[in-house]
């Protein structure tokens, strides 16, 4: 028989502490579970940011070439330095009502582009035989196809922008595969010989762009920045449809036969270089082509600072753990000292007294590691797709995520157990054996006893039993202290979040209706478009519990700039605005100073009425001027839209009372108006057609009557209404029907959708905050558990003492309760201190600015104080009764 | 004759001005091997604290304490440790038994712990005399006060050590289990040429003894032996 000392002695000692056991393998599997989740969610964030750029990118190749010829796409795929070429041709766009609003590109593709381009049919095939096709489900919906291989599929298409009639063509279905919303066009793939006749017999002309058209390619407007506030999509899917979309400067209308390749390198890192020395093997040196934005290390560091907050989390859940852990082994050690002692008397050195701590600690993290992983995973499961619902959601199973958490654990819990270890190792034999459960020997003891005899009152003896072990008293409050605060910020951060603020810089109204044309950044919006028809506007106008409602209309002019004008652009736009500018839209300064240079500019010139006037002249939209909502409609006058600068700053347009010409009318300027994206947002005007495109604008507003006088051929482009919250509704359950009937897809914004909306992309921030403020909050409640029952059940003697010499069972009780509420009192009294000063001053701080009205509140807390009361008097209660189970004369017996 | 323990000038203060309290004033002892010592004394005469000094248990104010030649306070306290599970065996009036770890593991716990293999074969010679082999299996918590003493003793004895240091081994026995204890350790200590040194409240224990050596005030006030001197 081979004894191992400290092995056996672990073991059973394992055995007999079940309490401390089941509190510490608790804690540690709380941390654990933290910690997981954490990791859980950093990783699937870091993956999913990647999979999202992918997405909105189209594609995971890292290079794109738009314009390029079978022929040359073949060399580049010879090329040694080539992992693959995906090879692509264009034959058409799309049409037709069910499509309004959703770009379909009508192409043949090889494998691998439709691969890389998240394209490839999970169902079926790729088309092989003419008149097959595969399409999206997004498609597939639309057109109201069962998602069936086999099924017919009528098809309304273009081959060239300047077709006044819509060509119609048969498929039937051979694949499809689940769309991605985010992603800027729908692929409808077709077999490669329909794509050549649809190409015709011209053949297509590549024009290399030139190189200020790649650069542009490349600027990165950090689209989900923007994402996340809800604004400014229109940018975002201007740029991210740049490396892959059908061609929009092209020199002529034709959309066919557009030849197309990704190529797909084996090294993400200097892929220019990669690229350029392969176009200059294979000879094709100046051959434009766009690097995969979503390679740009700029992805890297977005997700490290998503990531930042549960970095935070992080520590926050070590301290935590600390906190209980530490308190757990300590409780533990202090109990035992004097077994530590008998054992070093023995012969046990420190050295073999800190490893049987350490021992029990690790076997309590075999059992506390793994079922916190297992917890934290599930529970990270489940979070992530609430952490990015709407987006494209899977959850990382990388081994990092184990190892991380475990080793994050382990760390907390070895840190945790080097205080008390220390102490084991110091017991002395001769301390052990007087040892009472007093931190820093005699001297306190005697002042608590001093401080009970001469008040000689239960309270006074109950206050001294917080003063016994003040450093275990100051971890509990610690503990408690940490979550509760945390809870209180979360919740007064969220709190703060002010919907109506959020929602008035993203609508005006209950809904809004668009013309399908208005969001069309490939055609340009059509300002004749029919989405608005007049059957529909009957119907909205006509609507039960309409409040109220407005038109948009818009028509591009030109105009030409007034000296003060130029005066006050020069004035507005200064070096430091145009290099901030030109850092996204490199166009747009050359084109202010081109505007200035020829004295002139585009301008969209707006016609509104109904509420859409009403809310965009509010005080709130002024930049400049006073408005006059009589002499307004009257005519005459117009409103000019400029940028909101500074306070005070004289916005960059035309001045107030200056004259403007629109079209061979003269107009007033009677104010200025920022320029408001509920309204302003949407397309240029067919500018691939007229070719209007990367020119300085300068817009204006006119009453719709007034407009509708000058432009009779313009439809309504935007149509605003609001109804009474009861028939929400049943407006909504309207305009679906609208559609069902007519088969027009109707582009509504409602104010619900915005409202749903936002609660999806932020719940995930309310779900983590508030799980890890609990799940600390429960660690700290854990602690305060377990501290006054061990504190409770180690005085089990003394107790019996003082009963023994006449104190009642009632006063004992009475006394242990009076303890417990001393501690809850104390710990709330530092908890709401720390909890104002938190919610006072940090996150009013934190909220200032953004959608936020402060608040102050403490709700959390008001909450939890009666439950954290009730625990501090039953836990006590409780511990009596059960050690009043034992009578007397066995209590003063037992050692200890 | 040759000298085991050798103490001089032990003194061992608590506190400070008014509350000083002198647990030794003074000692100096020789003990020699071989040889069985009781120290007697009232209740507080400092004989717990004497036996503490010399196994090194506790550290003097001043004096120092020889063991085997090796000075203790020449020791840092893990060293004393290791010193002290090699030389001395302990044995207390209230067992010190393990009470998670059976009686055979409890006699060879010291010795494991020193990273040694217990010699089973003189162990079981210590456990058969002690009549404790029928019960090496049991937790401490289900024997006698005896029966735990005789634990105990055969703990002290597993390591061979030079020097047993008995602090009122029979205290909480009765007169009978008392003899039989005190006379088995005589027995084996005898046969093992080790030296014991026993504080004791009972005359007739005491009276066993080859030198009784008696304390008041933290003091040696009289030694009286059996043995010459």
């Amino acid at each position: 028989m081979n004894f191992k000392p400290i092995i056996v002695l672990n073991k059973r000692l394992f055995r007999q502490n079940r309490g401390r056991n089941l509190a510490a393998v608790t804690a540690i599997a709380l941390t654990t579970l933290m910690f997981t989740t954490l990791f859980v969610l950093s990783q699937s964030m870091k993956k999913n940011l990647i999979e999202m750029a992918f997405r909105q990118t189209g594609y995971d190749a890292q290079i794109s070439i738009k314009h390029i010829t079978a022929e040359d796409a073949e060399k580049i795929a010879a090329h040694p330095d080539a992992a693959e070429v995906g090879q692509s041709m264009v034959a058409g766009l799309g049409m037709g009502d069910a499509l309004a609003g959703r770009q379909v590109e009508i192409r043949w593709a090889d494998e691998s582009y439709a691969e890389h381009s998240f394209a490839e049919p999970t169902t079926g095939k790729m088309p092989e035989a003419e008149q097959e096709i595969a399409l999206d489900t997004i498609v597939l919906d639309r057109l109201g196809i069962p998602h069936e291989l086999g099924q017919k599929v009528t098809l309304e298409w273009i081959a060239d922008f300047a077709e006044e009639q819509n060509r119609v063509s048969e498929f039937t279905l051979c694949g499809f595969w689940e769309g991605n919303e985010s992603s800027y066009a729908s692929f409808a793939w077709v077999d490669k010989e329909f794509a050549q006749k649809a190409a015709g017999d011209a053949v297509y002309e590549i024009v290399n762009r030139p190189a200020e058209g790649i650069a542009a390619d490349h600027v990165w407007t950090e689209p989900t920045a923007e994402e996340k506030t809800g604004t400014g999509e229109d940018k975002e899917t201007e740029d991210m449809t740049g490396d892959t979309a059908i061609s929009t400067a092209a020199p002529s209308s034709r959309i066919a036969g557009q030849y197309m390749a990704q190529v797909t390198l084996y090294d993400d890192r200097n892929m220019e270089a990669m690229m350029d020395h392969i176009l200059e093997d294979t000879g094709l040196s100046g051959l434009a082509y766009s690097v995969n934005l979503a390679y740009d290390p700029e992805m890297n560091r977005m997700a490290a600072q998503e990531n930042l907050s549960l970095y935070l989390g992080m520590i926050l859940v070590f301290a935590a753990g600390f906190l209980i852990i530490y308190n757990i082994f300590q409780i533990s050690v202090t109990k035992d000292i004097q077994f530590y002692g008998k054992c070093k008397t023995l012969g046990m050195t420190a050295r073999q007294l800190k490893k049987l701590i350490y021992g029990q600690a690790g076997m309590l993290c075999l059992i506390g590691i793994p079922a916190g992983m297992l917890s934290g995973y599930l529970l990270g499961a489940v979070l992530v797709p609430v952490f990015l619902q709407g987006r494209f959601a899977s959850v990382s199973a990388s081994p990092l995520i184990f190892i991380g958490s475990a080793l994050f654990a382990a760390a907390t819990v070895l840190i945790s157990c080097m205080r008390p270890a220390r102490m084991a190792g110091k017991a002395s034999p001769m301390e052990a054996l007087r040892y009472n459960d007093v931190q820093g020997g005699t001297s306190s003891f005697n002042r608590a006893g001093k401080k009970a005899s001469s008040h000689a009152g239960l309270s006074a003896l109950a206050w001294s039993g917080l003063g016994r072990n003040k450093k275990r008293t100051v971890t509990v409050i610690c503990s408690l202290t940490l979550g509760l605060t945390l809870m209180s910020t979360f919740y007064a951060k969220n709190a703060a979040f002010d919907m109506e603020k959020y929602l008035s810089e993203l609508t005006l109204s209950d809904y809004q209706i668009d013309d399908a044309t208005n969001e069309d950044y490939i055609r340009g919006y059509n300002p004749s478009g029919d989405t608005l028809s007049a059957a529909l506007r009957e119907q909205v106008e006509s609507l039960e519990g309409l409040e109220g409602y407005g038109y948009l209309y818009s028509h591009e002019a030109e105009i030409s700039l007034t000296e003060q004008t130029i005066a006050n652009l020069q004035n507005f736009y200064t070096e430091e605005k145009l290099k901030f500018w030109g850092s996204y839209d490199p166009e747009g300064p050359l084109a202010l100073r081109e505007a200035i240079a020829q004295k002139r500019a585009a301008s969209v010139v707006y016609g509104v009425d109904g509420i859409v006037l009403d809310a965009w002249c509010g005080e709130e939209h002024l930049l400049d001027g006073s408005y006059d909502a009589a002499q307004f409609t009257a005519g005459g006058y117009t409103l000019a839209v400029a940028s909101a600068g500074e306070e005070g700053e004289k916005p960059g347009t035309a001045s107030v009372g200056e004259e403007v010409v629109i079209e061979g009318n003269a107009y007033t300027v009677m104010a200025v108006l920022d320029n408001w994206n509920p309204a302003t947002e949407g397309a240029r005007e067919e500018t691939a057609v007229n070719g209007t495109e990367n020119e300085f604008y300068l817009n204006f507003i006119l009453p719709a009557e007034v407009f509708r006088e000058n432009w009779r051929e313009n439809t309504p482009r935007k149509l605003f209404f609001n109804v009474e919250d009861a028939c929400i509704e049943s407006a909504g359950e309207m305009l679906e029907a609208y559609s069902l009937e007519t088969g027009v897809s109707l582009p509504v914004t409602s104010r619900a959708s915005m409202m749903d909306q936002y609660e999806r992309e932020t719940r995930s921030f309310a779900v983590m905050g508030n799980m890890i403020s609990l799940v600390i909050s429960l660690v700290g409640v854990l602690n305060f558990v377990n501290s006054m029952v061990t504190s409770i059940v180690s005085r089990r003697k003394e107790f019996a003492m003082m009963q023994s010499v006449g104190m009642t069972k009632k006063q004992l009780c009475g006394l242990l309760v009076r303890e417990g509420l001393d501690y809850a009192f104390l710990t709330l009294l530092i908890t709401y201190a720390a909890s104002a000063l938190a919610v006072g001053v940090g996150v009013r701080k934190m909220v200032e600015g953004g959608f936020t009205t402060f608040r102050f509140t403490l709700l959390p807390l008001v909450i939890c104080t009666p439950i954290l009361l009730l625990a501090a008097a039953l836990i006590p209660y409780l511990c009596f009764r059960n050690i009043e189970k034992d009578s007397l004369v066995d209590r003063l017996r037992t050692e200890g | 004759m040759e000298v085991i323990v050798k103490a001089t000038g032990l003194k061992k203060y608590y506190g400070k001005g008014e509350a000083l309290v002198k647990a030794l004033d003074g000692v100096d002892l020789e003990i020699e091997r071989g040889k069985f010592t009781a120290i007697v004394g009232t209740s507080g005469s400092g004989k717990s604290t004497l036996l503490n000094m010399l196994g090194g248990l506790d550290v003097p104010s001043e004096g120092s304490v020889q063991i085997g030649g090796q000075e203790l306070s020449r020791l840092n306290s893990e060293q004393a440790t290791i010193f002290r599970r090699k030389q001395i065996g302990f044995i207390f009036q209230n067992y010190n038994l393990i009470p998670v770890l059976t009686v055979w593991e409890n006699i060879i716990f010291p010795i494991t712990l020193d990273g040694r293999k217990p010699d089973e074969k003189f162990i079981m010679e210590i456990v058969q005399f002690l009549g404790l082999e029928s019960r090496l299996d049991t937790l401490p918590n289900n024997l006698s006060g005896g029966q735990q003493q005789r634990v105990a003793i055969a703990r002290a004895l597993a390591s061979k050590p030079s020097l047993i240091l008995a602090d009122e081994p029979t205290g909480n026995l009765d007169s009978r289990t008392s003899g039989d204890v005190v006379g088995s350790l005589k027995v084996t200590s005898a046969q093992f040429r080790q030296s014991i040194v026993m504080i004791t409240h009972n005359p007739e224990i005491a009276a066993q003894a080859d030198r009784i050596i008696r304390i008041e005030d933290g003091k040696i006030v009289t030694t009286f032996g059996k043995a010459g001197q």
